[in-house]
């Protein structure tokens, strides 16, 4: 292989490694961005969704025991402003549907809800159940509980696969950084075996020709050196040493 | 010393490398796990740097032993350097020290490992582990041999490097020849073990993976609770056989697979490897007898596994052997020192050197009664020098020495005792699990990152058995 295609080719490996973890690097990158906004969409969304129902649930879990001690009026303000609320948060939880199993628990959600709901949407004060806290022990703060619960649920399914994703950024993370070390650390030592190749197989045989020539110019030495490589160096050396060949026949004739 | 002579062959080895990085990195797209793009960027720098060198430096007409002996060395550290890129390059658990650790853990066979959960791992970068194993059991260099069959008296230069002495005495071929027996031979086996393990019901990816770390006498499993995973006693038993065969002298293994069956029987050294390995199995028996295991049945199975295991330097697991009474313990440590016989993929002092010793032994005594009597000791009737026996006693010395700086060392770290010189013991072995923290159930995630560096000096130097690695770290004062 001649010089020109040996250099050349060094230089592509060089710029193939950092070309390839360059690449790498990017797509990592790439993907840890859409990991995050994943992360955000997917399961941050649905997370506050559930906070904002418990907070709910547990504003109407409250008028209800003031619609049980007959305060009707600030029990009702009290308890249709956390049903909006509620309704809010559902709908955003049930439009952002994105993990495996999510549909379930929302499914379950509303099924709760309603039975929880068709409890305390009845007039309670001024009924049989005005003060009557055995039918809030019995039915009312079960159904809440209930409700409660499924929605703890819903943020725990969305709470571990945020979790699972977060690992999967940090592993992305690492891999858009490692093969950049890598690619560094290996074009370094690889530049340094290049300029060792370099020196020893194009720097040298020069050296060592302009020493010969120089020798056989001093003391008419016979021109003698080998080339280990087979190329452009190796025919120069055979050149001079013909043309100096040469020129000692025509001295001699 | 010519540098860019051990670049080329060493570049060759790296070539070799980056062909079972690029299959594992197709088995990782065919189950297209996390492990594709470490696995493919690895093979990438690999070959890059392999092929490099055989661009630029001219095929020498002959190499000195000096630049054989380097060949060797630096094909077996950068063969774990790159074999530690795609564990750093894939990550979680994976730290430089871990990385490097299982690399050499790998490449030596010693099959000692960091990892804690090893199923969660990706099925490629896994095939890759036990790929480091086979590679690292038949010696890089065959590899360099394999693909330069013109290099005459290179060959035997390297070859003479690869091989313990002991082992180079028992060939009697040329080495080409010598090549081929045993590139032969270890495929030959492997092939058949995971066509064995095929039919016992294995898939064909763990038929693999265990056969490639049966031959190698390595012990890296793709399970968890390695062979202890299949509760099978057809899948033990082929591996049993299996590790007592990588741990014979592949020469003699190749001469009774020619018809010389004969020959396996007439070697002293095969007779008394046979003889220890079933006088261990009774004693181990015996023990677990009625501590372990309620029937004998069950105590021989087990047994029988373990002692082959730990006594082939293979180190597969079928059961926890910390739980065991202390002198199956102190037996088994025995064979991890001990190990298989030389012209094997099994590391320890080996049973040759055992032999030696206990003949240098007898002369001893006999000279002591006899002091003007002139007695050579033999080995199957061949005469054993002063020089080998004042190698071996003095190889021997030298490896339980380094065994206990290494578990002084450990000791120093805060590793218990048992730990600390069952851990130096396996890893100088090339064994793998050892006992207390680092039993067979067990692995090295807790021995500090400084205690996992000593013990990859001590897989590596009882890899190169001792005297490779300190010609060459002491390779300037060479005359």
């Amino acid at each position: 292989m001649g010089i020109r295609k040996k250099i050349l080719f060094g230089f592509l490996i060089l710029a193939t490694m950092l070309l390839l973890a360059g690449a790498w690097s990017i797509y990592e990158l790439r993907t840890v961005g859409s990991s995050v906004q994943r992360l955000l969409d997917d399961n941050y969304k649905s997370i506050n969704a559930a906070n904002s129902m418990t907070e709910a649930l547990e504003r109407e879990d409250s008028a209800v025991l003031l619609l049980l001690s007959g305060n009707w009026k600030q029990g009702r303000e009290i308890i249709d402003s956390a049903d909006r609320s509620f309704q809010v948060a559902f709908r955003i939880a049930e439009n952002n549907v994105t993990v495996p199993g999510e549909e379930t628990y929302i499914a379950e959600i509303q099924k709760a809800y309603r039975a929880y709901k068709e409890l305390w949407i009845r007039p309670i004060v001024g009924t049989s159940r005005e003060k009557n806290l055995d039918w809030y022990f019995q039915e009312a703060h079960g159904a809440f509980q209930r409700v409660k619960i499924t929605v703890s649920r819903l943020r725990a399914l969305n709470a571990q696969v945020m979790y699972e994703t977060g690992t999967q950024v940090r592993d992305k993370a690492h891999r858009a950084v490692i093969p950049g070390v890598v690619a560094i650390l290996s074009a370094l030592i690889f530049t340094v075996i290049f300029n060792y190749f370099v020196n020893h197989y194009m720097v040298s045989p020069i050296i060592n020709m302009t020493n010969s020539v120089q020798q056989f110019l001093k003391t008419n030495e016979p021109f003698q050196l080998e080339v280990e490589t087979k190329d452009e160096l190796q025919h120069l050396a055979r050149a001079i040493g013909n043309l100096i060949a040469q020129s000692c026949k025509r001295q001699a004739s | 010393m010519r540098p860019a002579i051990i670049l080329r062959y060493s570049g060759l080895i790296l070539v070799f490398d980056a062909l079972f990085l690029a299959i594992s990195s197709i088995i990782s797209a065919f189950y297209s796990d996390s492990a594709l793009l470490p696995l493919l960027y690895s093979a990438v720098i690999s070959a890059l740097f392999g092929v490099f060198p055989l661009i630029f430096v001219p095929a020498p007409k002959d190499i000195s032993n000096k630049e054989g002996f380097f060949v060797v060395i630096c094909s077996w550290l950068l063969s774990c350097l790159v074999g530690s890129l795609p564990y750093v390059l894939w990550g979680r658990d994976f730290t430089l020290t871990n990385a490097w650790f299982e690399s050499v853990s790998g490449f030596t066979t010693t099959g000692s490992s960091i990892i804690k959960n090893i199923e969660v791992l990706p099925l490629g970068l896994l095939f890759w582990r036990s790929a480091t194993h086979w590679i690292g059991g038949i010696g890089i260099i065959i590899f360099a041999l394999s693909v330069l069959p013109a290099m005459g008296r290179t060959g035997m230069v390297l070859y003479r490097t690869e091989m313990s002495s002991l082992a180079m005495e028992n060939f009697r071929r040329s080495t080409r020849e010598t090549v081929k027996i045993l590139a032969i031979v270890y495929t030959g086996l492997t092939v058949c073990e995971a066509i064995g393990l095929l039919a016992c019901g294995m898939n064909w990816y763990d038929a693999v993976t265990h056969s490639f770390a049966t031959i190698a006498t390595g012990g890296f499993s793709p399970k968890n609770a390695s062979i202890a995973h299949y509760q099978s006693i057809s899948v033990e038993m082929v591996i049993l056989v299996f590790m007592v065969l990588s741990g014979l002298h592949f020469g003699l293994l190749f001469g009774a697979v020619r018809g010389n069956v004969a020959g396996l029987w007439r070697s002293s050294i095969v007779r008394y490897y046979l003889l220890a390995l079933a006088i261990g199995v009774i004693i181990v028996t015996f023990s677990v007898h009625g501590h372990s295991f309620p029937s004998w049945n069950e105590a021989l199975r087990f047994a029988a596994f373990q002692v082959v295991s730990l006594g082939t330097s293979t180190g597969f697991a079928t059961t926890d052997t910390a739980l065991w009474p202390p002198l199956a313990k102190l037996v088994m440590i025995f064979f991890t020192l001990q190990c298989a016989c030389a012209g094997s993929t099994s590391g320890g002092i080996k049973f040759d050197r055992i032999v030696i010793f206990w003949k240098g032994l007898l002369r001893m005594i006999n000279k002591m009664r006899h002091p003007h009597a002139v007695i050579a000791p033999k080995i199957d009737g061949v005469v054993v020098h002063d020089d080998a026996l004042e190698a071996g006693v003095l190889y021997i010395t030298l490896y339980l020495g380094i065994v206990f700086v290494s578990s002084l060392i450990l000791t120093a770290l805060g590793v218990d005792i048992l730990t600390a010189f069952s851990g130096s013991a396996a890893t100088m072995g090339n064994v793998g699990p050892g006992f207390g923290m680092v039993s067979s159930m067990s692995n090295f995630s807790q021995i500090p990152d400084i205690g996992k560096w000593v013990l990859t000096v001590t897989m590596l130097l009882g890899r190169l058995e001792i005297f490779g690695l300190i010609l060459f770290v002491t390779a300037r004062s060479w005359r």
